[in-house]
């Protein structure tokens, strides 16, 4: 399995949060668990940032450092220009200037942890009252808050008389009151049923765009990611495996992240002597009739296994399953043709292309044919 | 006794009882809430996490919950003087079992404190919260039903210290239900102060329930679950209300003990310690038809042991006190050091010897059983009692201290040896038993007619008295009342009342023993 290092800021932007050599390390009693091993990060502004992995990679505890919960063994974490991991200060107890920092950096969590002593407006007002706004304005704000959210008739609400969604929103409007610039979800979706999921998505995407929000959320489902993040990383063991943003992740070749992100299923028809490759159309490249333009130049029989066809950070992404007749060796130079139209071609024995060890450029085109056989085909997996 | 004579007593006792327990409570709950805070924060993973704090902390508390409340109650007699001034009353009792109830209270609230879900906090700390946001913003609003079911837990345990605080002087239903019900066998009165025990505690936690209800019921998704405005109004003033009459109960209790006070207070209100009974109700005799033509105030405290009587009278907390005999006396003088002396001889309380299953002193044989008092000079008694009888020997010049090991020869008789108060409970379970004339009395037994041998009225060392501290004795108030102590009406007093059980005595206290 190919890795691909940690991706570097190589794009325009500055970036808002960056860890660098992130390491966390709990002891209890004489044992040592490593939960973060050297993690660097770079979430770029206004994007929003997926962190997955499954339960155990080290997720919760990269969040928990982010604001400083939990205090790193050792590395460096900058949010928004300040080296937090400075303002900690020697002892175990968060300083006043910390506090100050914490309260830019907005938070959401899984089970909401609204204080059910306080209706919605008053959760809202909490993390006012802590930064010394009086009342009036406080109030103000809060509903204004709950607005934006879609509450704004729920503000003498208590938590046990809303919805899980309405839950949320309520945690999510009490994570804007500081006016953050960043804002961290630590599975804020995964109490919730999947309807509520896409709404409460839905809400983050757009508040991130209002109001020019960077978002970093940890989620253990790709769907999350494939719905609303511009970059995702994965987390294994305590590492970050891969990274980088959904497009160039789609066109690594190899990447976990895409395969996960956007499963292809079919067998292959003709079984031995034939070549299976997955091929990915991104961007432009989605709306080219590459798959008839292949068979019309080379003279072959292209079937199609399995496609999918799907938005991914607002982009239309498509992925084929498809079989050419005869080995890989007599099919090289097809899939050099596929290769050159700017999609990712991966074969399934194990034929890879070679590294290319960055995103490609996607070419241009007019025609929508290949995408709307990648539709067709889609309806006949619709299962997947 | 009758009900007209009982209201009154339950009345006060009821009052005085409220009031040492709302007040002790409510010290108890301002003193072990910040210690069970504390008590959390200092744990493990808590906020001010320091396990040398937290252990000593949890040091204070476990050594201050497994005291006993009695012995808790004798050890903090100096710390109460300091405090109030005296040991003695309900004001008194508030001390120790305000010390007795924080403890308590500490570890229920560690216990509510600890329940809070932990994300609140991580919540509150990521906004931005310092640790005093998080407590008083968090760990205590959250935890605020199961705070109130603890007071009212704490509530209904100092009930249960309020009546062990009644043998000391405190007062309150606790010691209405000791003296009357437990050592005067006045079930009528025993059955009254527990039944109003149990109201008492049953309004308690019917009235906590109904605030931990107020206050809890914005975590259920209720009937209101459509956020309309009407809901939220009704819950709201209830919550206010509801904690406003729980907060009211203790000022209100304060108010009572201050007025209460004032009401004892004067300074020419004489203040005597005495045994419930005959002691004590022979000075309200005093007081009730006596005391107000000889123009004496006086304040009769009861007392179920015979050690704080002499020690508050020492210490200047009563002036006098009406309890003991001069063996006693001389006996408690000179083990710890006080200066008390007699003024003058009122009764005495003359032993008999009784029995259930035989009906004369040729009947008692060898192999039966004779239940003694155990304490030094009682027992003496007894035994000279029966030796002057023939039913034992005793040792030539064995005197009043005489022991069972001064017995030569006990003629095959055994001797059961307990608590002078519990001899006449015993009656059953031995042939006979040697009884004081005031327990006699209480357990409806008549010396003159059931007694198969009385000691002797007349010369008997064993009279009680009133006694002072030395130098009061010519103090006007106290000449008055031994004056009243002696007079016809009393005399004819303890002989209505008292049926040959206790006689009386009077006059100056014989100086050496006879």
């Amino acid at each position: 399995m190919r890795r691909r290092p940690p991706r570097n800021d190589d794009c325009d932007g500055t970036t808002v949060i960056t860890t660098t050599e992130l390491t966390k390390v709990y002891r209890t009693g004489d044992r040592e668990i490593t939960a973060l091993d050297g993690v660097d990060l770079h979430v770029r502004e206004g994007e929003v940032f997926g962190v997955v992995g499954q339960s155990g990679a080290g997720k919760s505890s990269l969040i928990r450092c982010l604001n400083l919960l939990e205090r790193p063994t050792s590395g460096t974490v900058t949010v928004d220009g300040r080296d937090l991991t400075a303002l900690a200060g020697p002892g175990p107890r968060p300083g006043a200037e910390l506090r100050r920092a914490r309260s830019r950096i907005g938070m959401v969590f899984q089970h909401f942890n609204l204080l059910s002593s306080r209706t919605a407006r008053g959760n809202v007002e909490l993390p006012l009252e802590i930064l010394g706004v009086p009342g009036r304005e406080r109030a103000r704000k809060a509903t204004e808050l709950l607005d934006l959210v879609g509450l704004a008739d729920k503000a003498r609400a208590y938590p046990a008389q809303l919805s899980g969604g309405q839950k949320q929103r309520v945690g999510i409007a009490r994570a804007l009151a500081g006016d953050p610039k960043v804002l961290l979800s630590d599975e804020a979706t995964s109490a919730l049923d999947p309807e509520t999921t896409r709404s409460v998505l839905r809400l983050l995407r757009e508040l991130g765009r209002e109001l020019g929000l960077t978002v970093l959320l940890i989620t253990h489902e790709m769907d999350v990611v494939k719905a609303v993040c511009d970059s995702a990383a994965l987390m294994r063991a305590g590492r970050i495996v891969e990274s980088g943003t959904v497009s160039e992740l789609l066109a690594t070749p190899g990447s976990e992240l895409a395969r996960e992100l956007f499963p292809v299923g079919g067998r292959p028809a003709r079984g031995a002597g034939s070549t299976v490759a997955d091929v990915t159309f991104h961007g432009e490249a989605a709306a080219e009739p590459v798959i008839s333009q292949l068979a019309r130049t080379y003279n072959v029989d292209v079937s199609i296994l399995g496609a999918a066809m799907d938005t991914v950070a607002g982009k239309q992404v498509g992925r084929l399953r498809i079989e050419l007749p005869g080995t890989f060796e007599n099919n090289v130079v097809p899939l050099g043709y596929l290769r050159e139209q700017g999609l990712t071609v991966e074969t399934s024995d194990g034929h890879g292309p070679p590294e290319t060890g960055g995103p490609q450029k996607t070419a241009g085109g007019e025609t929508a044919h290949a995408a709307h056989a990648a539709r067709t085909a889609r309806t006949e997996e619709a299962d997947k | 006794m009758s009900w007209s004579e009982i209201e009154p007593l339950l009345l006060r006792g009821t009052l005085q009882s409220l009031y040492m327990v709302g007040v002790a409570t409510l010290i108890a709950v301002l003193a072990g809430l910040p210690l069970g805070v504390l008590l959390v924060l200092t744990d493990q993973g808590g906020q001010l996490r320091s396990p040398v704090v937290n252990k000593v902390l949890g040091a204070v508390v476990n050594v201050g919950r497994s005291l006993p409340f009695v012995i808790l109650m004798v050890a903090l007699i100096p710390l109460t003087r300091l405090i109030v001034g005296s040991f003695i009353g309900p004001t008194a009792a508030i001390v120790p079992l305000a010390i007795g109830a924080t403890p308590f209270f500490a570890r229920l609230v560690e216990t509510a404190v600890r329940e809070v879900d932990a994300g609140l906090v991580e919540a509150v700390r990521a906004m931005g919260g310092s640790t005093p946001t998080v407590v008083f913003k968090v760990l205590l609003p959250q935890a605020l039903p199961s705070l109130v079911a603890g007071v009212t837990t704490t509530l209904i345990a100092v009930i249960g210290y309020s009546a062990m605080a009644g043998a000391i002087g405190g007062g309150g239903l606790g010691a209405v239900a000791l003296q009357y019900g437990y050592q005067r066998f006045e079930t009528g009165v025993m059955v009254a102060t527990v039944v109003l025990l149990i109201v008492l505690v049953t309004l308690v936690q019917l009235l906590g329930d109904a605030v931990v209800h107020a206050v809890s019921r914005h975590d259920r998704a209720g009937g209101g679950a459509a956020a309309g405005t009407g809901w939220l109004r009704g819950p709201r003033r209830r919550r206010v209300a509801a904690l406003g009459a729980a907060a009211l109960v203790p000022v209100g209790l304060l108010g009572y003990g201050l007025g209460s006070r004032d009401a004892s207070g004067g300074d020419r209100t004489l203040t005597v310690a005495a045994s419930p009974s005959p002691h004590a109700e022979i000075l309200e005799y005093v007081q009730r038809h006596l005391a107000r033509k000889a123009g004496l105030r006086l304040d009769v405290r009861k007392f179920s042991d015979y050690v704080l009587p002499n020690t508050a009278t020492e210490s200047g907390e009563v002036d006098a006190n009406f309890f003991q005999h001069k063996p006693y006396l001389d006996d408690f003088n000179k083990k710890k050091h006080t200066h008390i002396v007699p003024v003058v001889d009122v009764e005495v309380e003359p032993l008999g010897l009784y029995s259930h299953t035989v009906h004369s002193l040729k009947d008692i044989k060898r192999g039966q059983t004779i239940a003694l008092p155990n304490d030094t000079t009682n027992e003496g008694r007894a035994l000279q009692l029966l030796a002057k009888h023939r039913l034992i020997d005793l040792k030539p010049g064995a005197g009043q201290e005489a022991t069972p090991a001064d017995v030569t020869d006990a003629k095959g008789l055994k001797f059961k040896e307990l608590e002078a108060a519990a001899v006449p409970r015993s009656l059953d379970d031995v042939d006979a038993a040697v009884i004081n004339g005031n327990y006699a009395l209480e357990s409806h037994l008549n010396p003159s007619e059931d007694a198969l041998a009385v000691e002797s009225p007349r010369h008997n060392p064993f009279a009680n008295f009133l006694a002072v501290k030395d130098g009061r004795q010519h103090d006007p108030r106290v000449r008055t009342l031994a004056k009243l102590l002696n007079s016809p009406e009393v005399k004819k007093f303890i002989e209505r009342r008292y049926k040959g059980g206790i006689e009386p005595v009077f006059g100056r206290v014989p100086d050496s023993r006879s």
